[in-house]
């Protein structure tokens, strides 16, 4: 066995088990920003470029912020204001919701690293 | 030996990668609005056709019971409301009469605690509104006249024919209770398809049957208090995961926050707790158990729980303290950086 041998063979180890841990448990990128509100049909929306977007619920108008790939509320015209601080979403499988204004944001990546998150 | 080494690496490296390339996740999603809140459908393995199908004809369900079921709207609950404050005997639609009997049958196990005919204290705090009243309190003595007219369960009576009150103040809000129900209707409905693995998830209370393919369903648990992921658990076969939490539907008033949970007791906001998380088999007793367990707070829900037949809670008090049974803790991963102190309780079983 050469040296070559013994630093391909250690290459290969070490790269196993990364990628077993980030397929299995990292956290997943977003590929795409799905909202889906109550009075129009569910759209899709692309991380980049930063802008900001407009949602009109029952309620008024709920403000979104898509920024480096993350996306949160900014404003929404509901009294507890949970969406707004629940802060930024990130990763695949991220969720935030305006409930009173029937307005969802959804991080959709490949693979999520959970089915569904309890609240 | 170099050439055979080589050839062992690059076949390892191809396995490494090859991981990468799974195929696509074969779960459909869809989600709707009801109940005030974000129902998640989630169907593993499920024929796109017959997934659209089910999934449109649980939507029309939802609808029908969030419509029929409404405690302040016009509906068939709202108009058996009016008669039970007139203590008029009246009949019903025999529809809701199982949702009736059931929530009646858990409200007595839990002590009174989960006590789903409090919907005008409910009222009165606001939490029919939309939006939720904004800087007033309800009237302190409105507040202790319907503590004291201490409406229950037993105040009903569901016979064959009628139904009949002997308390006024007696009304039926089933807030922490009707989801659950709905969802474990929704189940029954998918399995009567043929559907073995699936989530129905409504706005973070679940429940779900069989698995993800070869690997159980992860569940995130989210911090009550922060917005990242507090722990996971993984379920399968047939498992609800409920959590009730002071986060939900709540206003201020000069910083104080009073939230929807209103402890029958009292006639206000439960003061002691801050989420309760409950794992058990059937959705609408892990619904109500929440809400008993949240209102019983760190020192009573013990003793709840075993009333009621849970095996696994969860409960954060006021100070951030978690406590838990040691079967929820054997389930539960915690994401690294939790800075809370645990409190084992004794065993449940």
């Amino acid at each position: 066995m050469t040296r070559a041998d013994r630093i391909l063979i250690l290459l290969v180890l070490c790269i196993m088990p990364f990628m077993y841990y980030h397929l299995w448990f990292g956290d997943d990128p977003a590929n795409y920003l799905l909202i889906r509100s109550s009075s129009n049909a569910p759209v899709t929306e692309a991380l980049r470029p930063n802008r900001m977007l407009h949602i009109t619920g029952p309620l008024g108008e709920s403000a979104v912020e898509i920024n480096n790939g993350r996306t949160r509320f900014v404003s929404s015209p509901c009294s507890g204001q949970v969406c707004v601080h629940s802060g930024w979403l990130s990763s695949a499988g991220g969720f935030s919701a305006c409930l009173p204004n029937r307005v969802s944001l959804t991080l959709v990546g490949q693979h999520p690293r959970f089915d569904a998150i309890n609240f | 030996m170099t050439e055979q080494l080589t050839r062992l690496g690059c076949l390892l490296l191809a396995l490494a990668i090859g991981g990468c390339g799974q195929p696509k996740d074969p779960v459909f999603h869809d989600q709707f609005f009801a109940f005030g809140t974000l129902i998640e459908i989630s169907l593993y393995g499920v024929d796109a056709q017959l997934a659209e199908s089910i999934s449109e004809e649980i939507e029309q369900e939802f609808m029908g019971m969030h419509a029929s079921w409404h405690a302040w709207q016009p509906s068939v609950l709202s108009s058996l409301n009016d008669h039970l404050s007139r203590l008029e005997p009246t009949t019903t639609d025999s529809s809701i009469l199982p949702l009736l009997g059931e929530a009646g049958r858990l409200s007595q196990q839990s002590g009174g605690l989960f006590n789903p005919v409090i919907g005008n204290l409910i009222a009165l705090w606001g939490f029919h509104d939309n939006p939720l009243p904004v800087g007033t309190l309800p009237d302190g003595a409105a507040i202790k006249d319907l503590v004291e007219q201490a409406p229950t369960v037993s105040d009903i009576t569901i016979g064959d024919d009628l139904i009949t009150s002997v308390n006024p103040s007696a009304a039926y809000d089933l807030g922490g209770f009707a989801k659950g129900y709905a969802i474990d209707l929704a189940i029954n409905r998918l399995r009567a398809s043929g559907i073995e693995n699936a989530i129905i998830n409504a706005g973070g209370d679940l429940r779900v049957i069989g698995q993800h393919g070869n690997r159980p369903w992860r569940i995130g648990i989210r911090h009550p208090r922060e917005s990242r992921i507090l722990a996971s658990i993984e379920v399968s076969g047939d498992t609800s995961v409920f959590t009730s939490g002071d986060y939900e539907r709540f206003f201020e008033v000069d910083g104080k926050r009073y939230h929807h949970i209103i402890d029958p007791r009292t006639g206000y906001p439960a003061r002691s707790t801050t989420s309760v998380t409950v794992i058990h088999s059937d959705a609408a007793t892990a619904d109500a158990a929440t809400t008993a367990l949240f209102v019983a707070g760190p020192d009573q829900w013990l003793a709840t729980a075993r009333n009621m037949g849970i095996r696994y809670v969860m409960l954060i008090d006021k100070q951030g303290t978690i406590h838990m049974n040691p079967a929820m803790q054997s389930r539960i991963h915690f994401e690294s950086g939790l800075d809370a102190q645990i409190s084992l309780s004794a065993r449940l079983q």
